[in-house]
C-alpha cells in the first residue's frame, strides 16, 4: 500500500524520461506546461476525495462533482451576504460539507452499502440529478462569477506571460494529498480506515467500528470536495451543471490509477492535463482535446486487462 | 389460463395499433417518446441479464441516428430502409468494439462503454464535412412528412421489435446461457457455454436495437446533432426506467418506461424547469425502498399471497 515503495528501480527511468519530455515541452510550448500543470492539479484535487470514498467505503459517488458545485454556490453566497473571501470560505465550507456528508451518509448512502454495484451507481446518479435540478430551480442556470481582482494575477518570464493565481490548485493538491497520506499512514483512525477498506469483515473482527469509519471517511471526502468548490469558484463561472464533467473525469482518473492508489491519481492527472492542453494548443484541433481523456482511459483499461490475462 | 394470456396480449396489441383513432396529436407524440425510451430500456436490460452494465447506449443510439440520417441524405435511400441500415451500422460497430471490450467485466466494462459513447460524440462533432460538425445536420424533411399516425406506427414497430427480441431471449436456450454467465462465469464456462460468443452476440443485438431506435428518432425529428443525438439522457433515463420497473424481465422495463414517461411528461407541464428533480427523487426512492422495481415487488407480493 505504501505509494513510495512502488517507485522501484525501473520506475526511475520513467521519471527521467518524463522530466526530459517536460523540459522539451517547457522550451517549445511553455503555456502547455504551466496551464497543463494547473489543470492537472485541479483534476487531481477533485478526484482524490472520490478515490477515498471508492477505496474505503466502496461506493462510486456519481454525485461527486455536484457536491463541488454546491460548495461553489456556498462560497458565492457567503461572499454575497457576509463579504467573506472565497479562499477564507474554505474553512466554513469544510465544516458545512462535513455535516452535509454526514447527513447524506446517514440518510441515504448507508442503505445501499450491501446492495449490488448497479444500485449504488444509480442511487448516487439519482442524487446527482436531484442536486443539479434543485440548484437549477433555486439559482437558475445563469452562470455567476464573483469579481475578484486577485485571480487575474500573472507573471512574465521573458516573453512568456502566465497566470499565477491558478497555482492555488497545485498548492491545494499538495496539501490534500500529503494530508490524506499522512492521515492514512500515521494516525490510528487512518490506519483503521485503510483496514476497513481492505476487508470490512476482518476490520470488524479486530474491533474497528466499521460504520463509524465509513461515516467519517464519507463526510471527510464531501467536506474536502465542498472546500475545493470554494477554491474553484474564484476562477470559474459557476452554474448547476458545472460539477458534472468533473465526476466523469475523476472516475476516469481513478480507474486509470487503480483503486486505492492516491499517488497514482496525481501522475495520471498530470499526463492527462498536459496532454489535453497540448492538443488544445493547436489551432483547429482544439475540439479533439475532449477525446483524449476517454481514449486514454479506454487504452489503459484495455492494456491492463490484457496484461492480467497474459499473466 | 394460457389462452387468456394470449388473448390479453392480442387485445393490448389491437389497442396499441388503433391508438391514433382515439387520441390527439399531442398524446401520440408523448407516446412516441415513451416507446423510444422503452426500446432503449429493454435493450439495456437484455444486456444486463448477462451481468454486463452498459453506459454506452447514447453512443450507439447516436451512431444509429447519424448513420440513418446521413445514408438517407447522401445516398438518397428510402428513410425506412435507412433506419434499418442505421441499426445494422450500430450492430456492426458493436461487433467490432465488442471483440475487444467484452473481455472486460463489471465497473471497467461500464466505464469503457461510457467513454466510447463520448468518443463517438467527439468524433462526430469534429468531422464537419461529413456530419455537419457541432451544429448537426438537418434532414430535408421529417419522415412521412411529419404525419403523426404513421410516425407512431413506426415507433411502435421499433418498440415491438425490442419486446419480441427480449421475449425470444427469455424463452430460448440463450436465456439459460446469459443467466449462468451472470451468476457465475467460471461455472458457465465449465458447463460448455462459449461465454465470449454469447456476450458478443447479445451485445451486437442490443446495440442494433439501440441503433434502430436512434435511426427512428433522427428521422422523426429530421435532425441530428452531437449534443442532441448523443445526449446522456438516452443512457440515463432508460436505465432509470428499467430500474424502476424491475430488471431482468421484459415487463419491468416496459412498466418502468410507461410510468416514468407519463410522470415526467405530466411534471413537465406542472414545473417546467424542475421535472428532472422529481425524476431523480423517484430513482433515489426506488433504489432505497423498492430495489426489485415495481414488477419485482408486485411479483413478490403475489407469490407471498399465493403461498398464504
Amino acid at each position: 500500500m505504501n505509494p513510495f515503495s512502488k517507485l522501484k528501480q525501473s520506475n526511475y527511468q520513467i521519471v527521467i524520461i518524463s522530466l526530459v519530455l517536460a523540459i522539451i515541452l517547457a522550451l517549445w510550448k511553455p503555456h502547455v506546461l504551466v496551464e497543463g500543470l494547473q489543470r492537472a492539479c485541479l483534476y487531481a484535487v477533485i478526484a482524490l476525495p472520490m478515490a477515498l470514498i471508492l477505496g474505503i467505503v466502496g461506493i462510486i459517488n456519481l454525485a461527486h462533482g455536484d457536491f463541488m458545485m454546491l460548495g461553489a454556490y456556498f462560497a458565492y453566497f457567503l461572499n454575497v451576504y457576509t463579504g467573506i473571501d472565497p479562499l477564507v470560505a474554505i474553512f466554513p465550507a469544510l465544516a458545512a460539507f462535513f455535516l452535509i456528508g454526514m447527513v447524506s451518509y446517514r440518510a441515504i448512502i448507508k442503505y445501499v452499502l450491501g446492495a449490488p454495484e448497479l444500485n449504488q451507481l444509480l442511487l448516487t446518479f439519482g442524487l446527482a440529478m436531484v442536486m443539479e435540478q434543485l440548484a437549477n430551480l433555486i439559482w437558475t442556470s445563469r452562470p455567476i462569477k464573483l469579481p475578484l481582482p486577485y485571480v487575474s494575477a500573472s507573471a512574465t518570464i521573458g516573453s512568456f506571460t502566465f497566470g499565477t493565481f491558478e497555482f492555488v490548485y497545485v498548492g491545494a493538491v499538495i496539501i490534500v494529498l500529503s494530508g490524506l497520506l499522512l492521515f492514512l499512514k500515521r494516525t490510528g483512525t487512518g490506519q483503521a480506515a485503510l483496514a476497513v477498506g481492505q476487508n470490512p469483515r476482518g476490520a470488524k473482527l479486530v474491533g474497528i467500528h466499521v460504520d463509524r469509519t465509513y461515516l467519517f471517511i464519507f463526510s471527510l471526502s464531501i467536506a474536502l470536495v465542498g472546500a475545493i468548490g470554494a477554491i474553484f469558484m474564484t476562477r470559474h463561472s459557476i452554474f448547476p451543471l458545472v460539477g458534472a464533467p468533473f465526476t466523469m473525469k475523476s472516475f476516469c482518473l481513478i480507474a486509470m490509477a487503480g483503486i486505492g492508489n492516491l499517488m497514482g491519481i496525481l501522475w495520471c492527472s498530470l499526463i492527462l492535463g498536459l496532454a489535453e492542453n497540448f492538443v488544445l494548443s493547436f489551432r483547429g484541433y482544439a475540439g479533439w482535446a475532449d477525446i483524449l481523456f476517454f481514449a486514454l482511459i479506454v487504452l489503459v483499461i484495455m492494456v491492463r486487462s490484457h496484461q492480467r490475462q497474459v499473466k | 389460463m394460457r389462452n387468456l394470456r394470449y388473448l390479453l396480449y392480442i387485445a393490448i396489441l389491437i389497442v396499441l395499433i388503433t391508438l391514433p383513432l382515439y387520441t390527439g396529436v399531442y398524446l401520440l407524440n408523448v407516446t412516441d417518446i415513451i416507446l423510444i425510451y422503452l426500446a432503449l430500456a429493454l435493450s439495456w436490460d437484455i444486456l444486463l441479464r448477462s451481468g454486463q452494465i452498459s453506459f454506452g447506449m447514447a453512443g450507439l443510439f447516436g451512431v444509429g441516428g447519424y448513420a440513418a440520417g446521413l445514408i438517407h441524405l447522401n445516398a438518397g435511400v428510402n428513410p425506412l430502409i435507412s433506419i434499418v441500415m442505421g441499426g445494422l451500422a450500430a450492430g456492426l460497430l458493436a461487433w467490432l468494439i465488442g471483440m475487444a471490450v467484452l473481455q472486460l467485466r463489471g465497473m471497467y466494462f461500464a466505464i469503457v462503454t461510457l467513454a466510447l459513447a463520448e468518443i463517438f460524440r467527439v468524433i462526430v462533432r469534429n468531422l464537419p464535412d461529413l456530419t455537419g460538425g457541432p451544429e448537426g445536420t438537418v434532414l430535408p424533411s421529417a419522415i412521412f412528412a411529419g404525419n403523426s399516425t404513421k410516425t407512431y406506427w413506426l415507433v411502435l414497430v421499433v418498440a415491438l421489435v425490442s419486446v419480441i427480441a427480449s421475449e425470444i431471449f427469455r424463452r430460448t436456450r440463450i436465456h439459460f446461457a446469459l443467466t449462468s454467465i451472470r451468476n457465475d462465469e467460471v461455472v458457465a464456462k465449465s458447463s460448455g457455454i462459449d461465454v465470449f460468443k454469447y456476450l458478443v452476440f447479445i451485445f451486437v443485438v442490443t446495440s442494433a436495437i439501440q441503433g434502430l431506435t436512434g435511426g427512428a428518432y433522427a428521422h422523426i425529428y429530421g435532425f441530428v446533432s452531437p449534443e442532441g443525438s448523443f445526449s446522456i439522457d438516452f443512457t440515463l433515463l432508460p436505465i432509470a426506467m428499467a430500474l424502476l420497473g424491475g430488471m431482468h424481465s421484459t415487463w419491468g422495463p416496459v412498466v418502468g418506461a410507461v410510468v416514468l414517461g407519463v410522470i415526467s411528461e405530466f411534471l413537465k407541464l406542472k414545473i417546467p424547469y424542475g421535472h428532472l428533480l422529481v425524476y431523480g427523487l423517484i430513482i433515489v426512492i426506488a433504489i432505497l425502498f423498492f430495489p426489485q422495481g415495481i414488477v419485482g415487488t408486485i411479483g413478490q407480493k403475489l407469490k407471498k399471497a399465493h403461498r398464504a
